[in-house]
């Protein structure tokens, strides 16, 4: 991402096949369950397996989830 | 009672005393503010799922404009007040919230707004790029939940079966 051209940048969201979502560009995040935000310019992965030991972040416990075999 | 689709375009209808609420399941995005701020009128288990002889008019208006789609909206039985509401009461069925107004010409330079519910799903509200199993459209102006749960029928897309597994995070 090129800093000139940082306003003609949208944000990215995208799903990566059997993992978390990463979220790029100028974001908000706000997670109500532990009450924080955090603004600016970032990549976030975030969990959507619903394993993670971090969340809203992945901790790659997706992958157990494939090894166990469960769905 | 049994709605007709055609007089109700706004959804499902459900008659109180002082007022009318009305739930369009197509524009349900699961963002979950209802039944967490009020389960006592909006229980998902429940059928009917809406009660709302069971909270104080004032605070179930309240909970409706908290909807951040137009899936729940209200009004007046008395249509004379009905006239009287301003576009405060964002989910009044005279208004449509401001987001979901014709794009205006700064869109570019809003942050992204990505809400993490409470045991629930990733709320993308704003300008984005979304990108999904080859598929790739620009949303502008937007509002779409993404799974947190991983069980959703729907995926990446929450359906609200976070709700019936239980989802919590830790």
């Amino acid at each position: 991402m090129e800093n000139n051209d940082v306003n003609k940048q949208l944000p990215k969201v995208e799903l990566i096949d059997g993992g978390p979502i990463r979220i790029s560009g100028n974001i908000i995040l706000e997670d109500l369950k532990r009450d924080i935000a955090t603004r600016g310019e970032q990549t976030v992965y975030l969990c959507t397996c619903g394993n993670s030991s971090h969340m809203p972040y992945c901790d790659e416990s997706h992958l157990k989830k494939f090894i166990s075999g469960r769905e | 009672m049994e709605s007709d689709k055609k007089l109700e375009p706004r959804g499902r209808r459900y008659q109180g005393d002082e007022i009318t609420v009305y739930w369009k399941p197509s524009a349900c995005i699961h963002a979950s503010y209802c039944y967490r701020e009020l389960i006592e009128v909006f229980d998902p288990g429940r059928r009917p799922w809406v009660d709302v002889s069971a909270a104080p008019t004032e605070r179930i208006i309240e909970v409706v404009n908290m909807c951040p789609t137009e899936a729940l909206t209200w009004k007046w039985n008395d249509d004379a007040k009905n006239n009287l509401v301003t576009s405060d009461q964002t989910n009044h069925v005279l208004f449509k919230r401001p987001e979901l107004l014709e794009v205006k010409e700064d869109w570019e330079e809003k942050p992204l707004s990505v809400r993490i519910m409470k045991d629930g799903p990733i709320v993308l509200k704003g300008n984005f790029t979304l990108e999904y199993s080859g598929n790739k459209k620009e949303v502008k102006e937007g509002i779409i939940s993404i799974c947190r749960c991983g069980a959703s029928n729907h995926f990446p897309f929450c359906d609200g079966t976070h709700r019936k597994i239980g989802f919590e995070d830790k």
